[in-house]
Order: structure tokens, then sequence, then C-alpha cells
């Protein structure tokens, strides 16, 4: 009881301390997801007008939040669309997809078989191992992610280094 | 202290079914009960769209509480326990953590002993159908097919989440998963970079923990970690041992890295611990363990895992020397076509003990040795309709004490909706016979004998889903047909020497049920129920000088009631109460009654990096009896402590 008291006390003491409020995980990610698609350079842009592609391959963790991300979103006169399918045979047309299979079998499927194209792929360590090029982890209680900067550059995509700066770990393209 | 007194805690030592000297996944990888989602709030008022890059990267953030899993797979009656679960429990060890779940029963024996099982059997003993895994490495003891808890003391912080099936683990686990099985695994490295300190104390105990993570270049993590704990004596029970200390602490230190790729995922891993329980002066368990494992996808339809690891326990008990080696290597390949889902691979595992007796004349013959387990099996999970599946499987298990054994499975899983899973299951699985089994002498009294596997038919059905959107809910029941359950005779017509032998059959069924209802976006409440009723005979021309003790002790009864607090930002608040029945069936040991034990913590986020905790455990009783084991049981008492945890 003791020490009850003086968890209280500590509490008080402290009540006048600014801890910033915390952003929902998922919240920070969805803004981050279209975010993106402004420091990648894709082999073939989207033509004039037309959106930027933003898929969401398997779960989809993020619901609304991602629509409202994504329309907040204009890069270069283009927009961003959000598109959500089960499978990766749907998946033409995509420049990023956030990846998440049923299981860690399952998303490592979806990556493969998402690999003869140029799209951004991203995956979260909450959902596995498995990584795409932007892998989400939680560092320090902060939102951040390990780039593969190698495995982006097989497919032609170039990632600006400003976002390279930000990532905890970067696999080097060669 | 008299010999028998003695010869009782020896047994204690060996843990071996003597209680008196008068005489089985599926989908391991498709996680658990769908949580309620909650609604996003929006973050303190902010717009996270008008942030920069930079900013959205330094943005300190909320995990959601539970993780969003799509509705699991798996036709088995599985509970998940997530790391985020136990942090916010009163749970100070594993054992304790275990509670989370209601298919399981935990019975605490003393400060470093517990007993745990599902669907019944349970004491020190007789706990012994449970398979337990640790990352892939499993971790009963082929001494006497049991776990030693006090052997597994893991920082509970680096827990992702503990899978827990009550019933046959089917094809894909290995060995012993005959009632259970018991899944447990460590964040992935990427997941732990930066630093954390804890330290708690308390009425009763103290520890201290501390953990860093670095990322290695963009593929790779590493952690290092160490752990210390000190809980004291407890107070006798009355019915248990007289004068015998339990006072349990000790350290555990270790690493984790992880390097992936799309293609690729390697872990290396390992860890050594060393402890005292202060029964006699250098009583107590040290050990280390290193596991490699390597999963590669060789196309989108293909992918294999290859897994090996070393461990090596020590456990010095009342002038018993108790030591196991273990060698294992696993692999399997996965297949994906046309609606199937393929799984074969195989294990070897070998194991060197050695069980030194200064106490008494109870003895393993010979002293040490090698044993050797082989398993192959082959699962495939079809689709007969988008919504039915069907999962048939086999394993064929050899060891050194049995010839070639066959343990089927098959499973029907059906999804009429998104948020429903209805499913049914017939499986035989085996516990193989262990060293005390075969080879457990008291000369001229008892000698080994030819004691053969022990085995079980199980019939399960379940439901599992989402009545509404802010409820999942887990039934299952189960009826379970047992032959050849363990017992200690006399020769047929009462002679000399007394031997193990496989006189008991029997049946037993029961309900599991837990919900989790989303009551409010701060409100979170658990429900749980397992029951448990048991039917066993004597097969013709067999008895029991041991009194059926095999069985187990358990209640017929538990019921979990448990409410997660996050009324505002900063405090998070988890109340647990529980109800476990009687223990059956205590022919020849004092009865112990029900009881109601309740847990707390109150966990206040004091800064961005540091959080306060007060956590109190059995808060209901100054002190209560678990277990009727009478040559190990202390009381568990109540436990109240304060504890601090930073990240950076």
């Amino acid at each position: 009881m003791k020490a009850a008291r003086l968890l209280l006390a500590l509490a008080l003491l402290n009540a006048a301390a600014p801890v910033r409020a915390q952003a929902p995980e998922n919240a920070v990610k969805a803004a981050f997801l279209p975010r993106f698609a402004r420091y990648v350079t894709w082999p073939t842009p989207p033509a004039a007008g037309a959106p930027f592609q933003l898929c969401v391959v398997g779960h989809d963790p993020f619901g609304p939040m991602l629509d409202r991300a994504a329309s907040s979103e204009l890069i270069d006169g283009h927009n961003v669309a959000v598109r959500r399918m089960n499978t990766a045979d749907r998946a033409a047309g995509c420049q990023l997809a956030f990846v998440a299979g049923a299981s860690p079998q399952d998303t490592t499927r979806l990556l493969l078989a998402l690999r003869s194209q140029a799209i951004l792929t991203i995956t979260d360590a909450r959902a596995g191992p498995q990584r795409g090029m932007i892998h989400f982890t939680i560092v320090a209680g902060r939102v951040r992610f390990f780039i593969d900067d190698a495995e982006a550059a097989g497919r032609g995509l170039s990632i600006s280094s400003r976002l390279l700066a930000l990532a905890a770990g970067v696999r080097a393209r060669r | 202290m008299t010999n028998r007194r003695f010869a009782f805690l020896l047994l204690g030592s060996a843990a071996i079914a003597w209680p008196d000297a008068r005489a089985a996944a599926q989908d391991a990888s498709a996680p658990a009960p769908l949580p309620a989602s909650v609604p996003a709030l929006a973050p303190g008022g902010e717009d996270l769209s008008q942030l920069s890059i930079e900013e959205l990267a330094q943005l300190p953030v909320r995990s959601a509480s539970k993780r969003e899993e799509p509705l699991s797979q798996a036709p088995t009656a599985l509970y998940v326990i997530t790391g985020d679960d136990i942090v916010n429990s009163a749970a100070d060890s594993l054992p304790e953590a275990l509670r989370l779940a209601p298919n399981l029963n935990v019975q605490q024996i003393n400060g470093h002993e517990y007993a745990i099982s599902a669907r019944g059997f349970n004491s020190v003993e007789t706990a012994n159908k449970l398979l337990v895994l640790i990352d892939g490495r499993s971790i009963y003891s082929t001494l006497h097919s049991g776990v030693f808890w006090d052997l597994r003391t893991p920082m509970l912080e680096d827990i992702d989440q503990i899978e827990v099936i009550s019933g046959p683990g089917g094809t894909l686990y290995g060995p012993n998963a005959v009632n259970g099985v018991i899944n447990i695994a460590t964040r992935d490295a990427s997941e732990t970079i930066g630093g954390l300190l804890r330290g708690t104390a308390g009425t009763f105990e103290q520890s201290a923990a501390a953990r860093f993570g670095v990322a290695l270049g963009g593929s790779g993590a590493l952690r290092v970690y160490g752990n210390w704990f000190n809980f004291d004596d407890h107070q006798p029970a009355g019915i248990g041992p007289v004068g015998l200390r339990d006072r349990f602490h000790g350290w555990r230190a270790g690493f984790r890295s992880d390097f992936a790729t799309e293609r690729d995922h390697f872990t290396l891993q390992g860890d050594i611990f060393d402890n005292q329980v202060e029964s006699l002066p250098n009583d107590g368990n040290r050990g280390q363990n290193v596991l490699g494992r390597w999963t590669r996808a060789l196309s989108d339809n293909a992918s294999f895992e290859v897994q090996a690891y070393y461990d090596n326990v020590d456990r010095r008990y009342l002038l018993s020397l108790d030591s196991l080696e273990t060698v294992d290597l696993e692999s399997q390949v996965n297949l994906h076509a046309g609606g199937h889902d393929l799984v074969l691979g195989g294990g070897l595992r070998t194991t060197r003990d050695q069980f030194i007796n200064n106490l008494n004349a109870f003895a393993l013959n010979p002293q040490s040795r090698r044993l050797w387990v082989y398993n192959g099996f082959i699962q495939d999970r079809f689709a007969l309709t988008p919504t039915l599946s069907v999962i048939a499987g086999v394993k064929a298990e050899q060891t050194s004490f049995t010839g070639l054994q066959f343990l089927p499975n098959l499973r029907v899983a059906w999804h009429p909706t998104e948020q429903t899973l209805l499913w049914a299951a017939v499986s035989r699985a085996v516990r193989t016979p262990s060293r005390v089994d075969r080879q457990l002498e008291f000369r001229p009294l008892l000698t080994g004998g030819n004691f053969q596997s022990e085995k079980l038919v199980a019939f399960e059905a379940g439901y599992r889903g989402q009545p509404s959107r802010r409820t999942s809910l887990s039934v299952s029941i189960f009826y379970n047909r047992y032959d050849d359950i363990r017992t200690t005779e006399f020769q047929p017509g009462g002679g000399l020497p007394i031997q193990l032998m496989n006189g008991l059959e029997g049946h037993s069924y029961g309900v599991e049920a837990w919900s989790a209802t989303q009551v409010t976006p701060w409100l979170r409440v658990n429900l749980g129920l397992s029951t448990l009723w048991k039917d066993f005979h004597f097969k013709p021309g067999h008895g029991d000088i041991a009194l059926r003790d095999e069985l187990g002790h358990d209640p017929d009864v538990q019921l979990f009631a448990r409410a997660e607090l996050n009324p505002i930002d900063r405090l998070r608040m988890s109340f647990s109460l529980r109800r476990i029945g009687a223990l059956d069936d205590s022919a020849a040991e004092p009865e112990i009654g029900g009881y109601f034990e309740a847990d707390a913590n109150v966990n206040y986020r004091l800064t961005e990096t540091l959080e306060l905790y007060v956590a109190g455990n059995n808060l209901l009783h100054a002190t209560h009896l678990e277990s009727n084991d009478t040559s190990r049981v202390k009381l568990a008492e109540r436990s109240v402590y304060v504890g601090a945890r930073v990240r950076f």
C-alpha cells in the first residue's frame, strides 16, 4: 500500500510534465503508406492525371484510416487511390502494395507473386518476419521501418535518400 | 525428517509416479481468436496528414491493445496469450502467465515448482502428456515426460505470444502432444530494437531485467538480454514437507538475431541460465541452449524450413543430479497447389541423460543413456468447397523404447461466413515411454518392465467466431478415450518385483469456452470456462498400488473473468478473478477445496519512456493451497509488488 501511495505521489508530481499524446500505431502506419509514394521513383510512373495505386493485398488492418490518409495526398498532380484485394493476381497497376497474408507462409506467397512487377512492397513486423522492401517495426515507441534497397533496385525502383535516412536499417543496393 | 519423508522428497526430484513408499496443429502459424476491432481514435487532435515524414517517424505511438488478426483457420481448441496480455497482467513468471489461458490448469506447488496440464492428469508427476515448445525447442524432460518449469525463466517482455492448444496437437507438432501443446514464441529481433530496463520489488519478490536491440543492416537485427529474479520462501502448508526451504533465485541471459528478406528468414538464438533452489546448499539448475532456423521460399508455391538446436540442463535437487543433453534436427516442406496445402517433414532427436541418486536406492538402470526419437509426417489441407476444408495427416514416430507408431488425424473446417468457423476432429496420440516408465528400479522391490505407450483417441468439435462485432467467442467440446494408462503393480499372482504397467483405461470429456468483448473502447472483458469429467477403470487382471495417482488431481470446473481497462491514455489496468474447483480423486491425499483468487495490475505511463506499475497476485487470501502433493507443496501466498519499466 506504501507502494501505491508512492505511485500516486509520483503521478501527481508528474501531472504538470507534458506527455505527448500517443497516436494509434496503425493510424501512423496508415499515414506513412501513401506518403511513401513521394520518395520513390518508378520505372513507369502513373499516366498524367491517373492516381498512384496503393494496394492492400491480403488482410487489411487499417480500414477507413487508410482511405482518409490517402485522400489527403497529392503527389505531382497525382492522387493516391486505395485498392484492396485478397490475392496477388489482380495487382497489375499497383505502385505500392501493403502485403499481409493470413499466415507467414501466406505473406511470403503473396510477396513472391508480386516479384515480377515494379511494385514497392510493404510489410509489418507485427504480421510476421517476412519482409517486403519496406518493413514496419517499432523502435523506442515510434513507427520505423527497414528498407531493402537492394530488392527495390532489382525491380527498377529508386528510393530517395530522405526516406533511406529514416530507416532503422538499410540493405544497400550493390 | 524421517527416511520415509526423504524418500518422498527424492521422488520429487526424480518426479516419478510413485506416490507412496508402501508400494499434439494444424496451422500453427495462424494465430488466434479474432479480437473485436478498436475504433481508431483521433490522436490527440493532431492531424497526421499535416506532419512531415520525419515528424511521423518521431511520433510516439500507442500499440493496438490486441493484434488484429484474420479469424484463425486452425480447427483446434486454440487460445492465444499475447505478449501484451502478459505485460498487462500481474504475471511475474512463465507459469503465472499461463494462468491467462482458460484451457490450462495451473497449480503452484511451491516457490519453484508448478504442475500445468490441459484436459486433466495434473500433478507434478503426472502432467506428462503436454508438449511445450519455446521458439521451436521442445522443453519437456525425457526423464518423466513432464516439464520442470524452474528451468524456464524467460524475460516476459520478450514473449510475442503463447499458443495454448488443448487436445492432441495433430500432425505438425512433435512428440508428446497428447493432451495439449504450449507453443511459446519470442519476438523477432526486428521488433525489439532499442533498450528496455525493468525492475520490480515487493513483499515477496524482486526482479531486474535489461534488454538491448540493434539493427544489423537492412535485413537483420540482434537483441541481448539479462534477467535476474528472487522469490522468497513460502510458508509450510501443514500437509507438505516440514522445514523444506523453497526460496528460488537466479539469472538468465541470452540473445536472438533474425535476418529476413522476401525469400529467406534466418534465426539464431541462445540462452544461458543459473538458478538456486534453496532446499539444500548448491541445489539449483543451470543450462545452455542454442538454436538455428532457416526458412526459404523456393517459389510462391513452395517453401522449406530446417531447424537445429542443442540444449543442455543440469538439475541438482536433494542429493540427486539429473542432467539432460538434447540435439534435435528437423525439417519440413510446404507446398501449395490447386486448393491443396501440403506439409511434409521429418525430425530426429537424440538425448543423453544421467540420473545420479545419492539419497536412496531408487535409480535408473542404466544410470546414463542415449535415446533416439525419429518421426516423419505428411498433412494435406484441401478445400472441398470454398467454405469447407478437410485436413488429413499422419505422423509416424519411433523411439528407442517403441516400434513404429502411427498417429493419424482428420479434421474438418467449415467457414459458413467470414466470422464463423465450425470444426470437428478425430485424432490418435500416444505418450511414448520415458526413462522412468521403463528403467526405474528400487532393487529388489521394483524393476524396470515393459511399459508401453499410453494411447489416446480424441473426438473434438468446436465453434470459433465473432457472434457480434464486439465479441469473439470460442467453444469446444471433447471426448477422449484413453488406453494403457500407467499403473504400479505386483507381478500377476501377487509376487515381486513391482513394475510399472499399462493397467488403466477410461475416458474423459468436457467443455472449454472463452470470449473477449470490447464493451467500450476502454473496457475489454474476457471470460473463460473449462470443465472436466473423468471415468477410468482397471483393465482385466490389473490393479494399482499407487491408487490411480496417475490420473492426477484436477478441478472439475474452472471459471475465469478478466477486465482490461484503459480509461485514459496513460493508465492501463487489468483485474482478473478465477474460481478453481475442488481437486478430484484424492483418495490417499488431503482434500483441496475449490477457491476464488484474484490478480491485478495497474500501469501508469509517467513519461514517454517510463512506466510504473503496481501488481498483486492471489489478492483474496493471505495464503491458499493449490495442490495436495504432500511431498512438495507449500502455501501459495498473496504477493504485491511495484515495478518500473523504461524503454528507450
